[in-house]
């Protein structure tokens, strides 16, 4: 099945870390990165949640990659993704009881996080399972670095903490602005920005 | 049917995998999770109730109480209410002593209200004001240091709706009517 | 009335005020994707509306007759199998697997049913149909519903209720959606950096629009007092 011009596990697995981050340059799996990212308690817990579900998925797909007819394919990402976040989803209810309230509707809404379907589909029904793990785990990196960077801004500027820890002086003028819906955008749009600006600066003195 | 099991064979039996995988988790965690739910009310119940040291779901009225319990006698309610708030709907715990004559504790299971303003609700100093309050006068959300031995609640500032919200929800839960059966049932 | 007045409450809060993809961040992807003209976005709104109310009639369905503990068909079938009368009978374990099935193929059986019969309604939003079992949106819908269902939930649903806040849900996504389009449409023309042409832009417009809808918050509340009375 894989052939020479597939990436390797290496590959896979750097390749989702930054060139080809789910958020940042695939623009996947927004509603997330959008909704619980007023904390990094709750950015982390969805982070290890989607990475579990992800990276079973992946590894499951890419077992029965040979035996799967390409027309059920669709249909059986589904049922595959679907058990395993009601698995993640009842283990949150019975020992994080707190953090599964928090989170509440998008711990199911994993199930339509596009990131997860897009990698079953791209890596694990083509590649072997060794590069489905990896690229899995390479993609939950990714994705958790970008939750945690959205966090971090909005926890610092709206709460001055990180972690539920203080940082910044008593004094600071918490942004309440940042924790609400809008903060959620603004942030993820100045960062994605960032990141471009970056990415194009490093294109030019590559040149 | 032999070529449409040749096609959705892996599809049954994968399903048959993971409904299985379902049924076992549910099995290991159901009890957990009810368990987490019902613990999160009654571990408040020594808090809303002064001498209670636990409490026992109970039905008055057609609605879902809990009894606080010191030993066996009957020291106080713990009643659920809730209603709209300014963002989301407000989930309360309200704390009544056995005579349902007294609010002893209030507390907040569930807020969306605005971060910095409204959802101080559920801060404790605010919610302190409740405790001692005779029912009977509906309570009254006011803007200044209120007056003493009265119903009146200082409001929040910025959050003027979110304290009237509160205040409303606990008036219209608990009526005359309501407290008298659940007087009445502490006589038991 | 009261009923009516509730069921206001909850349309004017899916819509506007709790607005699917301003306040629960839900339908994103095609709120970026989708929005670059006017004419694609209503297509994408209106093909949304359509599916997140079938798709909540059905979830309802399911949830209130087998899937919520103790629910009618369930428990009926138990018993008829033998099992005992005291169990109470909860399949909520399958909820989410039930809701994606029915949206998937809810949004197969929509799409054939309009290329067949409605062919110039095919035209204009059909081709977006398929994309929307991943719409996080619909999935979101049906959770709303399920959370008003079975005995933990505070104010039981009917099935109106549901059907209410997914028509209300659609139509808040078609005013998200094209609103934003317009000022697409517009900011083409503007002299945007370059670095945050594309999503960058668009995500802090959605910031303000954001911040517009917050505006409406606590209107639900002031409108049923003033029709209580």
């Amino acid at each position: 099945m894989a052939s020479l011009d597939q990436p390797t596990a290496l590959e896979r697995f750097i390749n989702g870390i930054l060139p080809e981050n789910p958020v940042y340059r695939q623009l996947l799996g927004m509603c997330p990165t959008l909704a619980v990212t007023n904390s990094m308690q709750a950015a982390m817990t969805m982070a290890g949640a989607t990475a579990f579900v992800l990276i079973s998925a992946n590894t499951i797909t890419s077992l029965i990659r040979n035996v799967l007819k390409p027309h059920l394919r669709i249909l059986v990402f589904t049922l595959t993704i679907a058990t395993f976040v009601t698995i993640a989803d009842r283990f949150l209810a019975a020992y994080m009881y707190e953090m599964s309230k928090q989170l509440g509707p998008y711990v199911p809404l994993i199930i339509v996080n596009c990131v997860i379907v897009g990698r079953c589909e791209v890596c694990g029904s083509r590649q072997p399972v060794h590069v489905a793990f990896s690229d899995g785990v390479g993609q939950s990196i990714g994705f958790a670095l970008a939750l945690a960077s959205i966090a971090s801004v909005r926890e610092l500027l709206g709460s001055g903490t990180w972690f539920g820890l203080p940082v910044l002086p008593a004094s600071w003028p918490a942004w309440v602005i940042m924790l609400l819906p809008p903060g959620a955008f603004l942030t993820l749009g100045a960062l994605m920005g960032v990141v471009n600006w970056y990415q194009a600066r490093r294109a030019a003195t590559a040149k | 049917m032999i070529r449409y099991l040749a096609q959705a064979w892996l599809v049954i039996l994968l399903g048959l995998c993971f409904g299985a995988a379902l049924a076992g988790m549910q099995m290991l965690v159901a009890d957990r999770i009810a368990e987490n739910k019902l613990n999160e009310t009654l571990a408040q119940i020594p808090v809303l109730v002064p001498g209670a040291e636990r409490g026992e779901p109970a039905t008055v009225g057609e609605r879902t109480v809990y009894r606080a319990l010191q030993g066996d006698r009957i020291v106080g309610w713990v009643v659920p209410a809730g209603g709209l708030g300014f963002g989301d709907r407000i989930e309360l715990l309200v704390g009544l002593d056995a005579q349902a004559a007294t609010l002893t504790g209030l507390y907040v299971l569930e807020q969306k209200e605005t971060p910095g303003l409204g959802n101080k609700i559920g801060d404790e100093t605010w919610r302190d004001q409740f405790q001692g309050k005779r029912l009977g006068t509906p309570l009254t959300v006011v803007k200044r240091d209120p007056a003493p031995d009265s119903a009146e609640i200082r409001a929040i500032t910025g959050a003027t709706i979110s304290s009237q919200a509160v205040c409303t929800i606990v008036n219209q839960a608990l009526t005359d009517e309501f407290r008298a059966a659940l007087a009445a049932a502490a006589q038991e | 009335m009261d009923h009516l007045i509730s069921l206001m409450l909850i349309a004017i809060s899916a819509a506007l005020i709790n607005n699917f993809v301003l306040y629960y961040f839900v339908g994103i992807c095609p709120f970026l994707g989708v929005s670059r003209r006017i004419d694609t976005a209503f297509g994408m709104g209106l093909a949304v509306t359509f599916v997140i109310s079938i798709a909540a009639t059905l979830s309802w369905t399911f949830t209130y007759f087998i899937l919520s503990p103790g629910a009618p068909l369930s428990t009926w079938a138990w018993r008829a199998l033998g099992g005992s009368p005291d169990t109470v009978v909860d399949l909520s374990v399958l909820n989410y697997l039930v809701y994606i099935f029915v949206i998937a193929s809810s949004v197969q059986f929509v799409e054939m049913y309009v290329r067949k019969f409605f062919p110039a309604l095919y035209k204009s939003f059909g081709v977006f149909l398929p994309l929307i079992t991943t719409n996080c949106a619909i999935l979101f819908g049906c959770l709303m519903v399920m959370k008003h269902i079975g005995p933990d939930a505070a104010e039981p649903w009917g099935l109106d209720s549901a059907l209410v806040l997914a028509l209300a849900a659609g139509l808040g996504f078609t005013i998200a959606i094209t609103l934003m389009a317009g000022i697409r449409e517009e900011l083409d023309l503007a002299d945007v950096p370059p670095s945050l042409r594309g999503a960058g832009i668009t995500l802090l417009v959605a910031g303000i629009m954001a911040m517009a809808f917050m505006g409406f918050t606590g209107v639900d509340r002031g409108l049923a007092a003033a029709l209580a009375h």
